[in-house]
């Protein structure tokens, strides 16, 4: 097995740090003016190693420990530059977490954050409901909560996985204990889901950020950077003093690979009624490919992940996209590449809001076209396990205007939601063809079954094409122009067994830049 | 809305007491290998299969209704079988099944779920719990209306336990889950019934092959 070892230029990794960071807290005070409420080796195709694994071996190395051992095995260290494992204090993080989430509504004046022993046990009374608070809080602001509540097992030295199953108890105890609010099954779902594929992104963008053979002012600015994007890893890095320690990064946060590319420009979007609107809408996007999702044995969850953010063109934040690998392996040689992936989307504008977790099994094939143009085609099918849309009940052709009660307290939702919930399926291809290790065609379509449980009595059925044109102009520069059609058919479950069609074009004009 | 009260018949307590009383014996009723804890893989297949009973109480709501609705209880059973991914975490499916005696006759309701379960410490019996996947009810009476459903929808179950004799191949687990069953909108004869949801937490015991 060939090993290889990576470097980045550090210019461009400044520059993807700098405007993936700039993105990232852009996305977050948006989220908190929204008012939630609530190496694997630098071999990425190396042989997998889990870190549970490593630190298994080291803990039990620590037991006969030697006056030469080096200090980080006796700190319950996996490497030099990782976090000391503790999974008692990422539980006793995951609670401080929650208390701060719940003291921050409290100061806001939410009634929903006045707990006490009674309410919490009126929730566990009642078990789970389905909630009715705005899409964008269940959608961004409880993702973005349960990443804070996935990293408190990060920066304390736990495995992916292991996170992932602190997020969930921070998910659930949190509906449980952290809100008079009944626990919500909706929030629970997107919390864990949502929490595990924002936070490890945001955790392994971070670890981008920090230069940690880098010491002085250079070295703190970065650190505050990273903190930004993950918050509870750079607090733990701070408070044990692992900010200013010179030692290497952690072997599995460095990627085989990054890809990234920044664009801004205008967007058109139509509907049924009305081609397309008569004003432009500006937005700003980032694109990044971390690692290399289309080839490669792993057993690395997110060794490998897609990331795509929008903000603008129709709402603050239109598109949040994360696809994160969870397995790959080759087949037939690496002439074909099968995947397990974790993906999280939302999709929030004027004329439609969308997002769902989901996971994927998904099949690659490279075909090289010459020496420097190839083809990458993708497939892939799967299980959603919530999604949501907006939905009108039939018989209404518009969002009525929300009445105002004002008896329910702030923070309340009384409803009604004019958005359903429901699991489902869903399946897709992408082709992209690139010429020197830059894109310049995109074909793209994705179809989604959701069976609505909580909303219209409906099953919907989604679908999105889409053409992205990439022409270089100098270095780094380009243009580019999209073309994308999003067709959305409600099969209502009344007697006449009602269907209706809802599509919206779209033709976006942008400048790109190659950020790496 | 008929409003109609199934009352707790007394063999369901005895099924309940009887399938948390024979999962531990047969644990212990047999002699485990032992392996030294800090050891995960040493000599321990990959496969995990548990099969054990519960004592369950389900409650159904829905999100508009104004019904107090009745907590029912029953025994249950429940299977997982699947794979040990390392010696803090094994993964697979689970089907937990219940039947509910009522006046007007039997709801069963099984819960299809892939799962993970999860020991932060691995020489220690804690675990937690969770996974997502398919619910089915069939023959759903007295509650919600004279109709009878069968009805299926998304299942969630969390939960946590002790597992004794964690690293041997023969161990023996006692649990508390809740699973939700959101089955959707129910067309009664009288009407639609919007959002339907229902609750069941459990206790109990289980035999953990590794």
């Amino acid at each position: 097995m060939q090993m290889h070892k990576v470097e980045f230029e550090p210019l461009k990794m400044r520059r993807v740090a700098v405007v993936m960071l700039g993105s990232m807290l852009w996305g977050v005070s948006l989220f908190a003016a929204q008012g939630t409420q609530e190496a694997p080796s630098l071999d990425a195709i190396g042989p997998p190693r889990m870190l549970s694994d490593q630190i298994t071996h080291f803990v039990a190395d620590s037991v006969a420990q030697t006056a030469g051992q080096p200090e980080w095995i006796v700190e319950r260290r996996a490497c030099e530059g990782c976090p000391p494992r503790s999974v008692g204090r990422a539980l006793f993080q995951t609670t401080v977490v929650n208390v701060f989430y719940g003291l921050a509504n409290l100061i806001r004046g939410q009634v929903t954050a006045k707990v006490t022993p009674k309410t919490w046990w009126a929730n566990m009374e009642q078990g789970w409901v389905w909630d009715l608070d705005d899409f964008v809080v269940n959608q961004i602001g409880h993702p973005y909560q349960g990443n804070n509540y996935f990293n408190t097992g990060r920066a304390n030295g736990l495995s992916f996985y292991e996170s992932a199953a602190v997020a969930a108890f921070g998910s659930s105890t949190w509906e449980y204990f952290g809100e008079t609010n009944h626990a919500s099954l909706n929030d629970f779902i997107n919390t864990t889901l949502g929490g595990i594929a924002l936070g490890e992104m945001f955790h392994r963008t971070a670890w981008l950020v920090r230069d940690t053979r880098a010491t002085g002012r250079g070295r703190l600015w970065r650190e505050i950077g990273a903190t930004a994007l993950d918050p509870i890893t750079g607090v733990n890095r701070f408070m044990r003093g692992d900010s200013s320690r010179v030692t290497d990064k952690p072997a599995d946060m460095v990627p085989s690979n990054l890809t990234a590319f920044g664009s801004a420009g205008v967007l058109w979007r139509g509907t049924q009624d009305n081609d397309f609107t008569a004003d432009a809408q500006a937005f700003v996007e980032v694109d990044a490919v971390y690692g290399d999702p289309d080839k490669g044995h792993s057993r690395t969850a997110y060794d490998a992940f897609a990331m795509k953010l929008r903000f603008g063109g129709g709402s603050a934040l239109s598109e949040a996209r994360v696809r994160g690998r969870l397995l790959g392996q080759p087949i037939s040689n690496g002439a074909v590449q099968f995947s397990v992936v974790q993906s999280y989307d939302f999709q929030k504008n004027d004329a439609y809001a969308t997002g769902s977790q989901s996971f994927e099994g998904a099949f690659g094939f490279t075909q090289n076209l010459s020496s420097t143009t190839r083809f990458w085609m993708l497939g892939w099918a799967g299980l959603t396990v919530l999604g949501a849309i907006d939905s009108l009940p039939l018989g209404l052709t518009e969002v009525p205007e929300e009445e105002e009660t004002g008896d329910a307290g702030q923070g309340v939702s009384e409803g009604p939601r004019f958005y359903d919930y429901g699991p489902g399926s869903d399946f897709g291809v992408t082709a992209i063809f690139s010429r020197n290790d830059r894109p310049f065609a995109t074909i793209f379509y994705e179809g989604r079954h959701l069976f609505s449980l909580d909303g219209v009595r409906a099953n919907h059925f989604l679908q999105r094409g889409r053409v992205d044109l990439l022409l270089p102009l100098h270095g780094a520069f380009g243009v580019g122009v999209t073309g994308e059609y999003f067709d959305r058919r409600t099969f209502y479950q009344d007697a006449a067994a009602t269907r209706v069609n809802y599509h919206y074009p779209q033709v976006r004009v942008y400048f790109t830049w190659r950020l790496s | 809305m008929r409003r109609a009260r199934a009352l707790l018949s007394m063999h369901t307590w005895v099924r309940g007491l009887w399938l948390l009383a024979l999962a531990p014996g047969i644990a212990f009723a047999q002699a485990a290998p032992q392996t030294p804890p800090s050891q995960p893989a040493g000599g321990i297949s990959r496969a995990w299969f548990v099969a054990g009973g519960a004592f369950a109480t389900l409650r159904g709501d829905c999100q508009e209704c104004e019904e107090d609705f009745p907590y029912r209880h029953s025994g249950a059973v429940l299977v997982d079988g699947g794979y040990r991914v390392n010696a803090r975490m094994d993964v697979g499916a689970e089907v937990f099944w219940m039947a509910i005696d009522t006046s007007q006759g039997t709801i069963r309701t099984t819960h299809l779920d892939a799962v993970a379960q999860f020991r932060p410490w691995a020489s220690h019996g804690f675990f937690l719990k969770g996974g997502a996947g398919m619910a089915f009810v069939r023959n759903w009476v007295d509650t919600l209306s004279p109709d009878s459903f069968n009805q299926k929808g998304l299942s969630v179950i969390i939960g946590g336990g002790w597992v004794v004799r964690p690293t041997a191949r023969l161990g023996m687990q006692f649990f508390a889950t809740q699973h939700a069953l959101a089955l959707g909108d129910l067309q009664a004869s009288q009407g639609l019934i919007n959002d339907v949801i229902g609750n069941r937490w459990s206790v109990g015991a289980a035999v953990v092959i590794r």
